[in-house]
C-alpha cells in the first residue's frame, strides 16, 4: 500500500474520532464551561453532594477492587494448586452482567423482604436497610466492586506475568525478606497493571449511571445529569455538571500516572519460566477456597437474577416458592422485549464493523505503518477509557442540538440508529485498538518483511501474512465491542428516547420499573443478556488466554 | 545468478549515528560472498539494504547493470534466509515455500513440481503438509532456505542463517548451504559473525567493522596475510609482537626480523600461534621462553609462555607433555610475521 493511501486511511479514522469523540467532548466544554455555571454548580449543595458522593463511590470502590485483585493475582502468579486456570476463568464471572443489572439481583438479596433479611428474621435479629439511607451508598460500592475487580485482576495477572522471576531471586540471594521483596521489588514492578487496572475502575465508578439509578441513589452526578436531561433546553447546568465530571475523571487519572506511574520497569520474563510454588495439603485448598468465595460473591447478583427470573414467589423467603417459565413468556409478548433485542442487534453490529475498522487502521498506523502522528491517534483511541460514557453520550446529544448536520443525521427523536451504533462504537474502540495492537505486537515484523521479499505487494502482505496472523485478535476485539454495546448503559438510557428505538438495556431499565411482573420480566430478560454475554467473554477467553488483561488497558 | 554492484551505501538510524559509512562492494555471479563482522558494524542492516527492507541514506545498488535501489523489496528478486527463519506459523510447510511462487503467478502442477524440488533440495520433501511450529530448529532453517530457492532468486541472502542452531547441527548445515549453492550456481551475500562458518564456507569474505568493509578476499588469503590488526584478531587468535618496526625490519627482545617490505610506518607485528613451534634448544633463530599455562581444547593445547615482558600464545595439535615454569626453546619462520596496521578498523 502506497504511502498516500495509509495516510488517507489514516486520515479517515483520525477525522473520524475528532467528529465523533472530540467533537461531543468539546459541545459539552464550549457549552458548561461559563464562570457563572460552575459556580453555580459548587453553590448548590445537591450537586456538590452528588460530586462528594460519586467521588467517595470512585474510592471506596477502587479501595476495596485493589485489595480483592492484589490478593487473588498475587495467589494465581506465585502458586499452582489443582484447578488454578479455572479459578483465573472464574475470575471474569462479574464480567456476563452489567452492574446495573446485577442490582435486580441485589435488591432481591438486600431489599427489606429479601434473602438477607428474612434470614436475619428467621435468626431472631431485626432487619437491615441495606437498600436505604446510607445504606445505598455501601451497596453501591459493593455491586460496583463485585464487577469492576476482575479488569483490576486481570491487569495485575498480566503485569505480574511480565516480572521476570530473577529479579524476585536475586533479592531473595541478597537478603531480603518476603515482605521486603513484595514491597520493594513485586510492587513497584507491578506499577503499570495497577496504573491500568485502577485508572478504569476509578473513572468508571466515578461516572456509573446505571448501578446507583436502579438502586436509587440519586444523590450522584451521573443520575443528576440523567435527571437534568429534562429540562435541558431551559436549563444548562447538567452540561456543567458533565464538564465538571470530565475534569475530576481527568485530574484523577492524572493523580494516579503521578503515583503509579513515572519509570514502569516491566521486563521481559526470562527463560526460567515460571517460577509458581506448589501448594501442597491444607494451603492449596485455601488458595481454591479464596478464589471461590470472591467468586461466589460475585455471582449472588446473577444466582438471585436467575432465580427471580425462573420464580413464581420470592417475597420474604430464603428460596423461591414455585417456578415458573412465565416471566420469559411474558418477556417475550411484551412490546418492549422483542424490538429492544432486534434494536440492539443492529446497533451493535453496526457499532463491532465501525470500531473494527476503525481500531485495526489505528493499531496498524502505529504499530506497523509508523505514520507521523500515529501515536497521537493511538492515544486519542484511548480517550473514551478514560471519558465517562455519560459525557460522550451527553456530548452526541448536544451536537444534536446545536449542529444542523448533527441533528439530520443523529436525531434521536427520528432514529437513533447512526447515533446509538456511533457512539457504542467510540466507546468501544480502545478494546479493538488494544486487541489488534497487542496481535501485531506479538507478531514478528519479520513475517511480513518475508512475505514483501518473497514478491508479495503491500496489501497482499496484509491480506495473506498479517491479517491471518492476528485473525483472533481482530475477532476478540469485535466481540469485545459488539457484546459491551448490547449491554451499554449511559449511551442508551440518555441517547435512546422512543419506545421503539429502545436498545436491550433501556428497555430492561423501563421494565424494571414497571409494578407487578414488571421486574421479573426483567429479571427474565437479564439472565438472556448475561447468557449471551458470557459467551462472548468464554470465547475470548479461549482465544486470548492469559492476554485478555491487555484488553483492559491504557 | 546475478552480478551485484553496491556503491557508497551510507545509512544513519534516527539516533544520527552512522551505520553505513559508504560502502562498496562487488559480488561475482554465483559467488558466495560472505560479510563478516561483530555485533552492530552494519552488516545485517546492509543486507536489509539489499532486500529493500531499509532504505539508505545515499549510494547506489545494481544487479546486473540495472539500478535496483528505487524497487520495493517484492520486486528485488532477492530471496532471504531470515535469522528467525521468519515461517508464517498459519500456513504449513508447502505453503510456506509455495508463497513466493504463488506471488509471481506460478499455479498448478508447475508449482507443486518447483516446491517439491526445492523441498528434495533441502530433504524436507516429507514433510510438505507439516505445521512450521512442529518442526525442528533445523527443519525450520531448512523449510526457510527452500521458501528461498524456490523463487530461483538473483541474489540469495542469508541473515545468521545457523545462529539458532547448536553446534552439531550447525556443522551439518554449512556443508548443505554450501553444496546448494554450488549446485543452482547462485549469487550469494551471507552475513555471520561467526569466523569459523564464513572460512569455511566462503568463496570471498569481506570483514566489515565501524559501518565499513575493512578488508575483503579469499578466506586464506584473509586468514594468512590479514592487513589490519583488528581483522587478523577477528579471523583468529594472533600474538602481537612488543617492538618496533625499523627500515622493514621489525626489533623484538627475542631478535631481529626481516618483514621482507611488508611494514609501513605505524604498523605493529603479529604472528599466529599455530606459527611457533616448540623446538629443541640451539635450533637457529630459536629463543628461550619460559611456560606459564595450558589450556587443552580436545583436538589442539594452547600454550601460554613468557619471555621478558611479552607473552606468546602457542598452538600445537598433538601435544606433548609439558612441564609449567620450565624454560622452552621456540621458533617460527619469519615469512609468517604479519606486518599489521595498527588501527582497530574504524
Amino acid at each position: 500500500m502506497r504511502r498516500t493511501f495509509q495516510y488517507l486511511f489514516f486520515f479517515a479514522v483520525t477525522a473520524f474520532l475528532a467528529v465523533f469523540l472530540l467533537l461531543p467532548v468539546w459541545t459539552v466544554i464550549e457549552t458548561g464551561s461559563k464562570p457563572g455555571l460552575i459556580a453555580e454548580i459548587f453553590r448548590n449543595r445537591i450537586y456538590v453532594e452528588g460530586l462528594l458522593n460519586s467521588f467517595a463511590v470512585a474510592v471506596v470502590t477502587t479501595s476495596g477492587v485493589f485489595v480483592i485483585s492484589l490478593v487473588l493475582a498475587l495467589i494465581y502468579d506465585r502458586f499452582d494448586f489443582p484447578g488454578k486456570e479455572l479459578c483465573n476463568v472464574l475470575m471474569l464471572v462479574p464480567m456476563i452482567l452489567p452492574p446495573f443489572v446485577g442490582a435486580l439481583g441485589f435488591q432481591q438479596l438486600l431489599g427489606h423482604y429479601g434473602v438477607l433479611n428474612t434470614l436475619l428474621d428467621a435468626l431472631g435479629f431485626a432487619r437491615i436497610d441495606f437498600l436505604g439511607g446510607q445504606g445505598k451508598f455501601w451497596s453501591v460500592c459493593a455491586i460496583e466492586m463485585l464487577h469492576l475487580y476482575p479488569i483490576f485482576y486481570l491487569n495485575l495477572v498480566t503485569a505480574l506475568g511480565n516480572i521476570d522471576p530473577a529479579l524476585d531471586e536475586s533479592a531473595a540471594n541478597l537478603g531480603a525478606g518476603r515482605l521486603r521483596r513484595f514491597f520493594l521489588i513485586r510492587l513497584p514492578l507491578m506499577r503499570p497493571g495497577i496504573l491500568a487496572g485502577g485508572s478504569i475502575v476509578l473513572v468508571w465508578s466515578f461516572t456509573e449511571l446505571g448501578t446507583p439509578l436502579m438502586l436509587g441513589y440519586t444523590r450522584v452526578t451521573p443520575v443528576q445529569i440523567l435527571n437534568g436531561l429534562t429540562e435541558l433546553e431551559s436549563n444548562p447546568l447538567p452540561y456543567t455538571l458533565v464538564l465538571i465530571m470530565l475534569a475530576v475523571s481527568c485530574l484523577m487519572y492524572l493523580v494516579s500516572r503521578m503515583v503509579f506511574g513515572g519509570h514502569a520497569a516491566t521486563s521481559a520474563k526470562g527463560s526460567m519460566g515460571s517460577s509458581a510454588k506448589k501448594l501442597r495439603s491444607w494451603k492449596r485448598f485455601a488458595a481454591i477456597g479464596a478464589f471461590l468465595a470472591v467468586t461466589c460473591a460475585a455471582a449472588t447478583p446473577h444466582v438471585m437474577l436467575v432465580l427471580c427470573a425462573f420464580s413464581r414467589r420470592f417475597y420474604n423467603t430464603l428460596l423461591p416458592r414455585g417456578f415458573t417459565l412465565d416471566y420469559f413468556d411474558s418477556a417475550l409478548s411484551t412490546a418492549l422485549v422483542l424490538p429492544s433485542i432486534m434494536n440492539s442487534l443492529r446497533y451493535s453490529v453496526l457499532a463491532m464493523v465501525i470500531a473494527s475498522a476503525a481500531g485495526i487502521l489505528i493499531a496498524l498506523a502505529s504499530c506497523r505503518w509508523r505514520l507521523k502522528g500515529a501515536v497521537a491517534a493511538d492515544l486519542l483511541a484511548m480517550l473514551p477509557l478514560a471519558v465517562p460514557g455519560v459525557v460522550i453520550a451527553f456530548g452526541f446529544l448536544s451536537m444534536s442540538v446545536k449542529y444542523a448536520w448533527a441533528h439530520a443525521f443523529f436525531n434521536p427523536v427520528e432514529n437513533p440508529l447512526w447515533l446509538l451504533a456511533t457512539a457504542y462504537a467510540v466507546r468501544r474502540i480502545p478494546y479493538v485498538v488494544r486487541a489488534v495492537t497487542s496481535g501485531l505486537e506479538q507478531t514478528p515484523e519479520e513475517l511480513e518483511n518475508a512475505a514483501r521479499n518473497f514478491g508479495a505487494g503491500p496489501l497482499r502482505v496484509l491480506a495473506k501474512v498479517t491479517l491471518p496472523l492476528i485473525a483472533a485478535n481482530i475477532l476478540v476485539g469485535g466481540l469485545f465491542a459488539f457484546s459491551f454495546s448490547m449491554l451499554e448503559v449511559s449511551d442508551s438510557l440518555i441517547l435512546a428516547q422512543k419506545a421503539r428505538f429502545y436498545p436491550i438495556t433501556r428497555a430492561l431499565y423501563e421494565l424494571s420499573q414497571i409494578l407487578g411482573s414488571g421486574p421479573g420480566i426483567a429479571c427474565a430478560f437479564g439472565v438472556w443478556a448475561m447468557f449471551f454475554l458470557a459467551a462472548t467473554l468464554a470465547a475470548a477467553g479461549i482465544m486470548l488466554g492469559r492476554k485478555i488483561g491487555s484488553i483492559f488497558k491504557f | 545468478m546475478a552480478e551485484v554492484r553496491i556503491r557508497g551505501i551510507v545509512k544513519s538510524y534516527t539516533s544520527g549515528v552512522p551505520v553505513l559509512k559508504g560502502v562498496d562492494l562487488d559480488i561475482r555471479p554465483g559467488e558466495l560472498f560472505f560479510l563478516l563482522g561483530p555485533s552492530g558494524c552494519g552488516k545485517s542492516t546492509l543486507l536489509r539494504i539489499l532486500a529493500g527492507l531499509v532504505k539508505p541514506d545515499g549510494g547506489s545498488i545494481s544487479f546486473d547493470g540495472t539500478d535496483i535501489g528505487s524497487l520495493p523489496p517484492e520486486k528485488r528478486h532477492a530471496a532471504m534466509v531470515f535469522q528467525n527463519y521468519a515461517l508464517w506459523p498459519h500456513m504449513d510447510v508447502f505453503e510456506n515455500v509455495a508463497f513466493g511462487l504463488k506471488t509471481s503467478g506460478v499455479r498448478g502442477r508447475e508449482l507443486k513440481e518447483k516446491v517439491m524440488e526445492a523441498l528434495e533440495l533441502v530433504r524436507l520433501a516429507d514433510f510438505a503438509r507439516r505445521r512450521v511450529p512442529a518442526l525442528s530448529g533445523g527443519q525450520q532453517q531448512r523449510v526457510a532456505l527452500a521458501r528461498a530457492l524456490a523463487v530461483q532468486p538473483a541474489l540469495l541472502l542469508l541473515d545468521e542463517p545457523l545462529s539458532n542452531l547448536d553446534a552439531r547441527l550447525r556443522d551439518a548445515m554449512r556443508s548443505e548451504i554450501r553444496r546448494i549453492c554450488s549446485l543452482r550456481n547462485l549469487t550469494a551475500l551471507y552475513v555471520t559473525h561467526d569466523r569459523q562458518e564464513a572460512l569455511s564456507m566462503a568463496d570471498r569474505i569481506g570483514v566489515m567493522h565501524g559501518g565499513l568493509i575493512r578488508e575483503m578476499g579469499d578466506p586464506e588469503e584473509l586468514y594468512n596475510f590479514p592487513r589490519s590488526r583488528f581483522c587478523a584478531q577477528f579471523l583468529g587468535d594472533v600474538n602481537i609482537i612488543d617492538g618496533s618496526v625499523r627500515d622493514g625490519s621489525l626489533m623484538t627482545p627475542f631478535g631481529t626480523f626481516k618483514l621482507n617490505g611488508k611494514a609501513g610506518p605505524g604498523c605493529v607485528a603479529g604472528i599466529r600461534p599455530e606459527r611457533i613451534r616448540i623446538v629443541e634448544p640451539g635450533r637457529p633463530g630459536s629463543f628461550e621462553a619460559v611456560l606459564e599455562e595450558r589450556v587443552f581444547s580436545g583436538d589442539t593445547c594452547d600454550w601460554t609462555f613468557r619471555v621478558g615482558e611479552q607473552r606468546l600464545f602457542v598452538r600445537e595439535s598433538a601435544p606433548e607433555s609439558r612441564r609449567i615454569g620450565a624454560t622452552y626453546h621456540l621458533a617460527f619462520e619469519p615469512d609468517f610475521l604479519l606486518a599489521l596496521t595498527d588501527a582497530d578498523g574504524e
